[in-house]
Formats: C-alpha cells, sequence, structure tokens
C-alpha cells in the first residue's frame, strides 16, 4: 500500500489527500439531505437572520482567510529566501556563524565579521575546480542602500547577465540593482556604514569626492541586491584607503579591474562566493576550504535547510493553532446559530405539526449551519489569498526578497479539514431541535 | 355515517400531578364539523394538539378515521398528519420569507416525491379559489386575510380529509373573518372534510354541526347532534 502510495506522483497524492478530507462532510452531507430537498427554508432562515449571519460569514472567512493566509506566506517566506540564495553556491569566510555569514553576503543585512587574507583567496581563486571565486566588500551606503563592492563576473552570474547599460569598466563605474535609488546616469557618493551610522555627519561624508557613476542596472532578482549598489572591489577598498587588489600600474597604464589579484596589495574580503561548474566537486571543495582558524566553507543552501527545519516545527505548530482557533470560532458561531435557531423554533414546530419527518427539519438545521460555515470556508479562501498577497507586498518591501505567496495544496487540504470538522458540528443544532417539544414550540 | 374521530380516555397531564385535559368520550361522523368553545386556558388548544397527536404524554385513544394515533411512534404519526391532516393556527404561522404560493405548498417539500407535483398545484388551486391575488408575492406583504388565506390554503394542500384549526379568525378584522369563515365551511363541506375548530368566534361556531364547551379541561357543555 505505501509503495502504492509513494508511486503516484505528488499532485495525486495531493488530490487525493483533499478527497479524503472532504470525505467526512460529503458523507455528512450525503447522509443528512439523502431524498430531501430543505433549500426553500434554508434560504428562508439565511434571510431572515441575514444581518448575524452575515456577521457569522465574515467571522468564519477572517478565521481562515487569516489561517490560510498565513501558511501560505510562511510557504512563500521559505521559497522566497531560497530564491534568494539560488546563485550563492558556497560561501567562505573567516570562521564564525554561518548564519551571520549568510545574512551578510546573501541578504546583505551588515555585521562585523573577520576577513580573509590575499593569500587564502589566491588559493581558493587559483582551485582547478573552482570555476568563479567572487570577493565581496560591504560597509557603506547611498539612501540606505547598501554599496558592495565585488567582481564584474559575479554581477553577470547573480543577474544572468542581464543588465540595462553596461557593466562597470572603472572603479569610478557602478551598477545599480533593479531597485536601487539612482537613476541611469547619475552620480552617487557613497556614505560610509549603513543605517543610522551612515547618517552621522562625519560618515555622510567620509567618502566625499568618491563618485561613482551609474553606468547600468541589473534586472531584477528577486534578492535583496536588487535595491544594492554593486561597484568594483578595488573601488571599495580605495575610498577606504587600502591598497587596491593590484601591484602599482605604470602611470600611462589603465587601472587593472577584476581578477586576478595580488596577494600582496589584497586587503582583504570578508566573504568569497564559490562557484564549481562540477557539482560533484562542490562538497571537496567545501572540505578543502574548511580549515580550522582560517576559513569556512558552506552552502547557503544547506544553512537555510537547517533553519527550514526549525520552521518546519514553527509551522506544524502554527497550522495546529490556526485550526484550533477556527474551530473555536465556529463553535462561537454555532452557538449564536442556535440561539437564531430558537428565534425560528416555531416554524421548525410548524413543519413538524405539518408532517414533517424529524429527519427533515433536522436536514433543514444543518443545512442551515452547514451552508454558513462552508460558505464562510470558501470565503476564507479568498481572505487568505488576500491576506497573502498583502503580506507578501509587505515582506518583500521590508526585505527586498521577493516573496510570492499563493494558495496550494496545504491550504486546500486546510480548507476542507475544517470543513469536514464544521460540517459535523452544525450536527449539534439539529440535535437540539430534535430534542424540541413541539407544542410548546408551537406556543411559543 | 361512520365515525372519523372517536376519543376514549384521553389525559393530558400537566406539572405538579395537575391534568390539563381529561375527555372521557367524543366523537364526531366523517364530513361533519365540531366546534370547541370556552374560557381562555380552558385546554381547548390542548384538546386540538391533543387530537392532532402532538402532546407526547397524552393517554388514552385518539382513533381517527379507524387509526389509533395512541397506537403509533410520534414519526408515524407525523406521517399520519402529513398524509391525513391539515392544521389552521391564530397567527397563520407563515414562512414571511417566502411567497404565498409557496408557503400554501409547503407540505410539498416533505411529501414523498410523487405526491409533490400534486400538492403544488392543488395549493395553486386553492389561492386561486380563495381569491388571492398575486399568490408569487412575499407573505410579508399580505393583509392579515390574505395570510390566513395562504394558511387555510397549506392545510387543504394535501387534501386531507381531517382539518384542524386554531382560533383560524382570532387575528382577522371582521370583514376578513366572515369571509374566511365563509371559505373554510364551504370547502369543508364542498369537499367533505371533517372539521374541528377552536374559536372563541360565534360567527364561526354557528358555522359548526355541533359545539362542544371545555372549562377547567373537561367537556362542559354540548350543543348539536
Amino acid at each position: 500500500m505505501t509503495a502504492l502510495w509513494d508511486s503516484l506522483s505528488v499532485p495525486v497524492q495531493d488530490a487525493l489527500w483533499l478527497a479524503m478530507l472532504l470525505v467526512p462532510a460529503l458523507a455528512v452531507g450525503g447522509l443528512v439531505l439523502r431524498g430531501l430537498r430543505p433549500w426553500p427554508l434554508v434560504r428562508a432562515m439565511l434571510w431572515r437572520f441575514r444581518g448575524p449571519n452575515l456577521l457569522f460569514l465574515v467571522l468564519i472567512a477572517v478565521a481562515v482567510g487569516l489561517g490560510i493566509g498565513l501558511l501560505a506566506q510562511e510557504r512563500g517566506l521559505r521559497a522566497g529566501t531560497a530564491a534568494a540564495a539560488d546563485k550563492f553556491d558556497m560561501i567562505v569566510a573567516a570562521p564564525g556563524s554561518e548564519m551571520t555569514m549568510l545574512l551578510a553576503a546573501v541578504y546583505l543585512q551588515p555585521s562585523d565579521v573577520g576577513l580573509l587574507s590575499g593569500d587564502v583567496f589566491a588559493g581558493i581563486a587559483g582551485h582547478p575546480n573552482v570555476a568563479m571565486a567572487a570577493p565581496l566588500a560591504f560597509g557603506d551606503s547611498y539612501k540606505g542602500a547598501p554599496v558592495v563592492g565585488t567582481i564584474a563576473d559575479f554581477v553577470r552570474h547573480l543577474g544572468d547577465d542581464r543588465i540595462e547599460g553596461r557593466m562597470f569598466e572603472t572603479s569610478t563605474e557602478a551598477v545599480a540593482g533593479a531597485f536601487a535609488p539612482v537613476a541611469l546616469g547619475e552620480v552617487f557618493e557613497p556614505a560610509h556604514g549603513v543605517g543610522d551610522v551612515a547618517q552621522d555627519d562625519d560618515n555622510r561624508h567620509a567618502h566625499a569626492g568618491a563618485g561613482f557613476h551609474v553606468v547600468g542596472r541589473m534586472a531584477p532578482t528577486g534578492t535583496p541586491w536588487d535595491r544594492a549598489l554593486i561597484v568594483p572591489i578595488e573601488a571599495v577598498w580605495e575610498v577606504h584607503g587600502l591598497a587596491n587588489g593590484h601591484a602599482p600600474a605604470p602611470a600611462d597604464a589603465a587601472d587593472p579591474l577584476g581578477p586576478p589579484f595580488d596577494a600582496a596589495y589584497f586587503p582583504g574580503t570578508p566573504a568569497i562566493v564559490i562557484r564549481s561548474d562540477a557539482l560533484w566537486a562542490n562538497y571537496a571543495l567545501r572540505s578543502t576550504f574548511t580549515r580550522e582558524a582560517e576559513t569556512m566553507a558552506f552552502f547557503p543552501g544547506a544553512v537555510l535547510a537547517q533553519l527550514y527545519r526549525v520552521m518546519g516545527d514553527v509551522r506544524q505548530a502554527m497550522s495546529v493553532m490556526a485550526l484550533v482557533s477556527q474551530v473555536l470560532v465556529a463553535a462561537s458561531v454555532l452557538v449564536g446559530l442556535l440561539i437564531l435557531i430558537r428565534l425560528f423554533r416555531r416554524q421548525l414546530a410548524l413543519l413538524r405539526a405539518l408532517g414533517a419527518p424529524a429527519r427533515f427539519v433536522f436536514a433543514v438545521v444543518w443545512s442551515y449551519a452547514a451552508s454558513l460555515l462552508a460558505a464562510g470556508a470558501v470565503l476564507g479562501l479568498g481572505v487568505g489569498w488576500l491576506a497573502a498577497a498583502v503580506l507578501s507586498r509587505v515582506l518583500s518591501a521590508r526585505t527586498d526578497i521577493l516573496i510570492a505567496a499563493s494558495l496550494g495544496w496545504p491550504e486546500l487540504h486546510f480548507v476542507a479539514g475544517f470543513l469536514s470538522v464544521a460540517t459535523v458540528l452544525a450536527l449539534l443544532p439539529g440535535v437540539a431541535v430534535r430534542r424540541m417539544k413541539i407544542v410548546d414550540a408551537l406556543r411559543g | 355515517m361512520p365515525d372519523a374521530l372517536s376519543v376514549s380516555g384521553l389525559v393530558v397531564p400537566g406539572r405538579g400531578g395537575r391534568t390539563i385535559l381529561s375527555v372521557d368520550s367524543l366523537t364526531l361522523p366523517k364530513g361533519r364539523s365540531l366546534g370547541v368553545r370556552g374560557p381562555s386556558g380552558a385546554g381547548k388548544s390542548t384538546l386540538l394538539y391533543a387530537l392532532a397527536g402532538l402532546i407526547e404524554e397524552a393517554a388514552g385513544h385518539v382513533t381517527w378515521e379507524g387509526v389509533d394515533l395512541s397506537a403509533m411512534s410520534p414519526d408515524r404519526r407525523g406521517a399520519f398528519r402529513a398524509e391525513r391532516m391539515g392544521l389552521i393556527f391564530q397567527d397563520f404561522l407563515l414562512f414571511e420569507e417566502l411567497s404565498g404560493i409557496d408557503n400554501a405548498a409547503l407540505p410539498a417539500l416533505f411529501a414523498p416525491r410523487a405526491a409533490r407535483g400534486r400538492i403544488a398545484a392543488r395549493a395553486a388551486g386553492l389561492l386561486d379559489r380563495l381569491g388571492l391575488a398575486e399568490p408569487e408575492r412575499g407573505v410579508d406583504s399580505y393583509s392579515g386575510g390574505e395570510r390566513q388565506r395562504v394558511g387555510v390554503a397549506r392545510a387543504l394542500a394535501n387534501d386531507a380529509g381531517i382539518v384542524l384549526a386554531d382560533e383560524p379568525t382570532a387575528s382577522l378584522h371582521r370583514g376578513a373573518a366572515d369571509a374566511l369563515i365563509e371559505d373554510l365551511t364551504a370547502m369543508a363541506s364542498d369537499e367533505g372534510k371533517t372539521l374541528v375548530a377552536v374559536s372563541h368566534d360565534p360567527a364561526l361556531l354557528d358555522r359548526m354541526d355541533r359545539v362542544i364547551t371545555i372549562a377547567d379541561g373537561r367537556i362542559t357543555d354540548e350543543v348539536g347532534p
């Protein structure tokens, strides 16, 4: 059986899960409604209490919508952060926290980390299985956008070579991220530091005279690098009064830009992004470049996977909490419905007096409650989609990570589960009505 | 003429060991009408509900057209009412959200599939005969007289032989009440229905073949054959 299940494609498994989760709802509905047609009276009840019914509908829809919206958001966040790290096959940095380094290199969150020397960089860049070794340099900003130094190959790699304008060719040129606060052709002077630090007068003018001409703009990558201003790493070193990674050139020669770097003039880099053309070589490279007290090499994807494992537990807890809160809302709504049904009890008693089977009256009451719960759940899908879209926009704007949360199978499963629980709970008002004394109810 | 109704030893207990209604014997021939009068709280409506088999606690025997309701389960009594009884209420008890025709054809909703069309057609015919001008309109816009005509059509829609009416004219002004009395008694007479009507209305009681008076849960007087 397990083998058969495993042999099915994921969409088929998801569809079967959905069907299985809907079975209780369909079974209850089928049993209650078999051969009956209570809908004219259900419509009458829905219309009579339209105000409270609308309120109940909104309550259920919001409860369901927020639950599934948050779950979709968590999945979108996971996918977005993973996609942002996609171009960072491996990072080598000074020993320390992989997470800190991941945040600094991939998500451009500033932090104080140790530097790797020119010899270390040369060893890595010269390794036969390394196709690209890109040093990174952080620490400056312009209008809140980080200014990052690196090499042209990495910019091409990051943006899939999609650049409006052209790549920087001198140490006074820059390429802007897709959403960086500069226009093509603009000249900007970076401030020293990022965030509030960069607002100090000293820091704001620390690099006065070091203007960068924006010559290109990358296509959107869905990463925080979309807000970055990317300059040659040599320029970052130079504006900080350091050597530029190359031996001094003759006066009439053009400034060298990009690798190879001269280890003797290499000021240091906090991180090196490595790409290897051979997938099999990656694990060997990680082992090679992880040297006690000198370097650590890690796969950003592996660090994120650890993070997701922790988030996976959180997700499960969120799922349970969301379901519990929705069931509580549904139970509250059912209590409200019981009160409303009491207002309708004379009409229900009338049906029994006219000879309607108890099962028919039960079906009227169940259908009324189940209709509201089901409509609320379906409406909740819409609310969930909207909540996910709004949250995605807010989070994308705040993190610069492209988060595209959409409703998927997990959310459909969630709503199906809620529907089944709700249709079973909807039996309770019907049970209460069955115990009603007809004559007492007729007399009001 | 055989009896349509036969009651013997009917007792409806109340709280604290009190007896709300006690009827030793009551009969009514098929196709005849019976008026029930008496002061408020005397047990008139309780008698009507007991005759309809709606009071679980009732003891004794209520037999309609040879069928003893006392020996039946609540569901079977319900089925008996659906097929062979029509009930009319003082305050109409209509579904305000439905049209006149939908209210009149209400029994079709829970009738056996084969009978649904017939009930709906008869309900429409009855409303027409009762002169209801716009049966498709919502009953919330009807006058009291129109609403009770819908109530009468609903009671007769299943073409039941027995009609039980609880104060059918009490919520109507005199003109509407007189028109309803005329319609109800004429239809019951024309179609050979057995009619039991609880009422304070002399105009209605005067049209009944026989009238009984109930006081303190007992029949104290009887006028008519």
